[in-house]
């Protein structure tokens, strides 16, 4: 067998809430696919897509800039996250400080203030570019030991998962903006079917579904039809806030437009778990979707 | 008879405003280069809850109509999706400037009761307090900052989904997740708060 590689893991908040089974899910499937994730040291708020409101954007950046800073400290292996907003933000710093050298002396300074200092540079890679990358898909065909006949998904990738990175050298050149092809891969390679889904990359409408959804529920709506119209089983997305989003409203959407959804929204994670012949709650969590996803559960060992 | 031309419109515009968004906002050097082509509002998933496009909002910064687009919808609804960006064909960073186009209308005083406003102000006390974001308490002090019966209002519609995500060991009961060098973090946060006042009023 092939060594293991080894990565700074940035679970990021929502791995202590909402997302609390992707990161299980990702902790148990990456041994299995030769990848050690060492958790960053005292890792901090990313920021999200409204820290720089508030914070202002020097400061939102320093959020970032102190998980880089600690990740110097801890080694020089790339860093990871499973959180499309954690990536976003941690890649988007990095490769602005790496390109701007004022911004990385003002960085620096305000990083003084707790005696930390970023004056290398640290790669931040995306969980899904790393098993395109860096396991490769035949990695992942290898590691399943209980295949997913007869389960059909929807690949729903979201947007800062791929955009504005994906096509990026910086990002991995990994997959495109608009029709990504890993999330399929994925699924089909974990034995499942990945069903006919064009609106891979729509939008859940974000943290602007947490504060207004009156005004994103039609988004979401849109993106449960089209799964029914597929004939899914269930949805699969990478984004953590997508996951809860699209899961957490049905209720409200049944509500306003008169409609019967009831679809389980899984992470690609708790999909391979399952394949991998892992646990279905302690790996995989699956008694963690709100949703229960019941023909994965009868996968699950 | 000679048609009068209409009346002058009752609103001001302010001729400087498109230089100073160059010059002061995220990304706002590269706004020159907008050619009005709407790829932006035409790939926006929620152009229809704005009040303005991002290509109009545009058009009217090179107008100089300051008030309307810092008290525009546009700025925050904004969903981060990041589509016109990708797609814009002059690689205008269109989401990039629509956010920091909301913090320079927070801090310049523009909006108070604006709901994303807020939402910041609560995420960011969290990400400030703790080093985390608790989803908890965000939401409880969002829903509290727009009054008690918003509070109960919002509470009540949420309260199934917070049953569900606390059942689910999504939401967790107890004291909130903590970083260990808060002292730090914050000292930071101040410093870089520091550096960014100092810059904005000229110096370097």
């Amino acid at each position: 067998m092939s060594e293991s590689k080894k990565f700074t893991y940035y679970p990021g908040c929502s791995s202590q809430g909402s997302g609390a089974h992707l990161d299980r899910s990702l902790r148990a499937i990456a041994p299995k696919l030769g990848i050690e994730l060492e958790e960053l040291e005292d890792w901090n708020c990313c920021g999200a897509s409204v820290g720089h409101i508030e914070g202002g954007q020097l400061a939102n950046t320093a959020l970032s800039g102190r998980n880089l800073a600690n990740a110097q400290a801890q080694g020089a292996q790339d860093i990871v996250t499973g959180c499309a907003a954690c990536y976003l933000n941690t890649h988007g710093a990095a490769e602005k400080i790496k390109a701007d050298v004022k911004l990385r002396e003002r960085l620096n300074e305000a990083l003084g203030a707790a005696d930390l200092k970023y004056d290398e540079d640290r790669r931040v890679r995306h969980a899904c570019e790393v098993i395109v990358n860096e396991v490769g898909l035949e990695k992942v065909r290898q590691a399943v030991t209980n295949p997913l006949d007869g389960v059909k998904v929807a690949g729903y990738v979201g947007c800062q998962t791929v955009r504005p990175f994906a096509e990026t050298e910086a990002g991995g050149a990994y997959d495109t903006f608009d029709d990504p092809e890993f999330l399929d891969d994925f699924i089909e390679a974990c034995g499942a079917e990945a069903v006919e889904y064009d609106i891979k990359t729509a939008c859940c409408g974000g943290s602007v579904s947490v504060m207004k959804p009156d005004k994103t529920l039609h988004l979401i709506k849109k993106i449960l039809e089209k799964a029914v119209e597929a004939g899914a089983d269930m949805i699969a997305t990478p984004c953590p806030l997508c996951q809860t989003n699209v899961e957490m409203y049905q209720d409200a959407i049944n509500k306003k437009y008169g409609t019967d959804f009831d679809m389980p929204v899984v992470f690609y994670s708790q999909l391979m778990a399952v394949a991998f012949g892992m646990d279905g709650k302690k790996d995989a969590g699956l008694d963690q979707n709100i949703i229960k996803a019941k023909k994965l559960e009868e996968k699950a060992k | 008879m000679t048609v009068a031309p209409p009346a002058q419109a009752d609103r001001r515009y302010d001729l400087n405003f498109a230089r100073w968004v160059r010059d002061n906002v995220n990304g706002g050097e590269k706004m020159s280069l907008c050619m009005q082509c709407g790829m932006c509002s035409g790939s926006c998933p929620i152009g229809t809850e704005m009040d303005h496009g991002p290509r109009k909002l545009f058009m009217m910064i090179r107008a100089g109509m300051k008030d309307d687009v810092f008290n525009s919808s546009t700025i925050w609804n904004c969903t981060s999706c990041y589509n016109c960006v990708v797609r814009c064909p002059r690689g205008v960073p269109v989401t990039y400037i629509l956010q920091d186009l909301a913090a320079k209308a927070v801090e310049l005083g523009y909006v108070k009761k604006v709901e994303n406003a807020r939402f910041a102000k609560a995420f960011w006390w969290s990400a400030k307090t703790f080093g985390r974001t608790d989803e908890r308490l965000v939401t409880t002090k969002f829903y509290w900052s727009g009054g008690l019966g918003d509070f109960f209002r919002k509470s009540l519609a949420n309260l199934k989904i917070a049953m569900g995500m606390v059942k689910t060991r999504r939401m967790h009961l107890g004291a909130p997740h903590k970083i260990k060098d808060r002292k730090g973090l914050q000292a930071i946060l101040a410093k870089a708060a520091e550096i960014d006042a100092r810059e904005s009023r000229g110096g370097e």
